[in-house]
């Protein structure tokens, strides 16, 4: 096709780029516009006047500040930790809810296990404040039961992280069990009857026949995750920290909010936030293309 | 024998399953059983309980009577549902417009939308980018900010690929220009990922928190997520009571303020809880009905 004739499909689609023209204005409005004015980083922000060009200053204080290492330290803690505690859980989920066909008890697990997902970290927090609370909770009742003292969770600096896992397994395993659950779902009937026909039991069926189909799922999302390891949960960590834990979990994300927005170290905190995009820009790009590789199956 | 052993491994099986279930059924029906709860009796509530003792709606009407609950009731209900239906204009109409043959410029246009997609922008600057817009404390900011999501875009792309030509070529016959056939044909033929992106938009809206209270400072801009979390995180106990009622020390001051904080989160829920059953019914439903479909 030459230019021209291009030129004239254009001329003819014209209804069409007017009808997508609000998008662009909305994409080049919030996002390009804010991604183009990262590059304070590398200014020093001046309220009059305009901003002066500083080069890689305020990395070089970034990556000289301790505080910046151990914010860094704890998203990747943090992120890895969710990443292979949590991994199997949905796929163990979805194997015994395949124990369960049609049934309602199957029904009535998965409309209460997913329901998690849809909530906001506020409520979470709300619900597991309660749940973990050392006075009324419903883990402290428990613990009373088996006759161990009653522990505070929540302001326990060795056990923030943990309550930082297991919350978010409690919000996602029902709901990330179902791409697995779909899979096995997929698994061809007559695959089941050859292998009772030779004399399989349940377990061979689930390990030799179930699992390998499980394999490009499991890969994919596991992949797939390494490409979101500076994303530690802004929204969770917000609504779970006290002055008592903070230091366990101050990820990459709240250093930003507090440096940036609280403090007004502008260039500064966006340089750190710059880091944190770029790094992710490579991982997810390099993970979408290994996971794409893999399995046939990427992010996008 | 191995009848047997099936069996006793079914029953392990079911009752964990039924453990996890119960550790998201119970927190959840605990909240809502202190928020009915009679406040003379909601002392005897142990965190296993999933029923109220005695019934009340007190804490409901304290909660919701006062101005500043309601206020923020109200901003987070207009933001979901203008957002929301902004939202799903916006995303279906440029769905259609990508999914259009030979349109010169597709191929830089996607590459464009998967950067955006992959590159967060500085939240410094996002806060800025609003400030320009002069909507710094407007609603408006929330209602424009994510306007697009790029990834439910694409599985609108998706379904819409799958529109038979066939069905246009006909309205291109009868000379239809491409806004008619978006509204009388591509609309009505998308219901159903309409109404999953749309739950999934009108879910995202309702939880955002994060950004909410960065964008909305004053008090009658605030939205619920953000004072909810006042009232969790920061237990500020004097906004969810009411500072006059707490000053006279009336009736309401001595009501329990874990139970008035229980019903504003049940409060919370509620629009969740109401779109649960459609969510399941258009998204999962295939997953959930169990058997193989061949």
């Amino acid at each position: 096709m030459n230019a021209n004739s291009k030129l004239k499909r254009m001329w003819s689609d014209k209804v069409l780029y007017l009808m997508l023209l609000p998008a662009i204005a909305y994409f080049v409005i919030f996002h390009v516009w804010p991604i183009i004015g990262m590059k304070l980083a590398f200014y020093e922000y001046r309220i009059l006047g305009d901003n002066v060009y500083v080069g890689f200053k305020y990395f070089k204080d970034l990556f000289s500040t301790p505080i910046f290492s151990k914010v860094l330290a704890n998203t990747l803690i943090i992120s890895a930790m969710k990443m292979f505690l949590i991994f199997p859980f949905p796929i163990l989920f979805a194997l015994m809810l395949n124990e369960f066909i049609n049934g309602k008890f199957r029904k009535a697990v998965q409309v209460v296990s997913y329901l998690p997902h849809f909530l906001s970290w506020v409520v979470i927090a709300g619900v597991w404040f309660e749940f973990l609370s050392p006075s009324t909770g419903a883990v402290s009742s428990l613990f009373k039961v088996f006759g161990l003292p009653s522990h505070d969770f929540l302001t326990d600096k060795d056990s923030i992280r943990w309550v930082l896992v297991a919350s978010e397994a409690w919000r996602s395993i029902g709901w990330d069990s179902i791409i697995f659950l779909a899979a096995i779902m997929g698994v061809s009937k007559s695959l089941y009857e050859a292998a009772y026909v030779d004399g399989a039991n349940r377990w061979h069926i689930v390990t030799r026949i179930v699992l390998p189909h499980l394999y490009i799922p499991m890969v994919t999302i596991f992949i797939l995750n390494v490409g979101f390891i500076m994303n530690a949960g802004l929204d969770q960590v917000l609504n779970f920290t006290n002055d008592a834990v903070n230091s366990q979990i101050d990820i990459i994300d709240t250093y930003v909010y507090r440096v940036g927005l609280l403090n007004g170290q502008y260039s500064f905190a966006t340089a750190a936030n710059l880091f944190k995009s770029v790094i992710g820009v490579i991982l997810v790009l390099s993970t979408h293309f290994i996971s794409k590789k893999l399995t046939s199956k990427g992010a996008w | 024998m191995a009848a047997r052993r099936f069996t006793v491994s079914k029953l392990l099986i079911g009752i964990v399953l039924t453990a996890i279930a119960l550790t998201m059924f119970v927190p959840i029906m605990n909240l809502i059983a202190k928020s009915l709860s009679n406040p003379d009796k909601v002392h005897l509530l142990h965190g296993y309980d999933i029923l109220p003792k005695g019934f009340s709606l007190i804490n409901y009407q304290v909660v919701l009577s006062n101005p500043i609950v309601g206020r923020a009731l109200f901003n987070s209900l207009f933001i979901t549902t203008i957002g929301t239906c902004l939202s799903l204009f916006f995303t279906t109409i440029t769905a259609y417009v990508l999914t259009r043959k030979n349109l010169v410029g597709k191929t830089p246009i996607m590459i464009f939308l998967i950067v955006i997609m992959i590159f967060e922008p500085g939240i410094v600057q996002e806060y800025m980018v609003v400030k320009d817009l002069h909507l710094l404390d407007s609603l408006w900011a929330m209602v424009l900010y994510r306007t697009i999501n790029v990834y439910y875009l694409i599985i609108m792309m998706r379904f819409l690929e799958d529109i038979p030509d066939s069905l246009l070529e006909a309205g291109k016959m009868d000379g239809a220009g491409h806004m008619t056939m978006f509204w009388r044909i591509v609309m009505p033929l998308a219901r159903v990922p309409l109404l999953t992106i749309g739950m999934f938009y009108a879910i995202a809206r309702w939880n955002e928190f994060f950004k909410s209270s960065i964008f909305l400072s004053s008090r009658e801009n605030t939205v619920l997520q953000v004072l909810l979390r006042q009232f969790v995180v920061e237990r500020d106990t004097t906004t969810l009571v009411g500072a006059v009622d707490l000053l006279k020390n009336n009736h309401i001051a001595q009501l329990d303020s874990s139970a008035l904080k229980a019903a504003t989160i049940v409060i919370a829920m509620i629009p969740i809880l109401m779109l649960y059953p459609i969510i399941l019914k258009y998204y999962t439903n295939g997953v959930m009905e169990g058997g193989i479909k061949e």
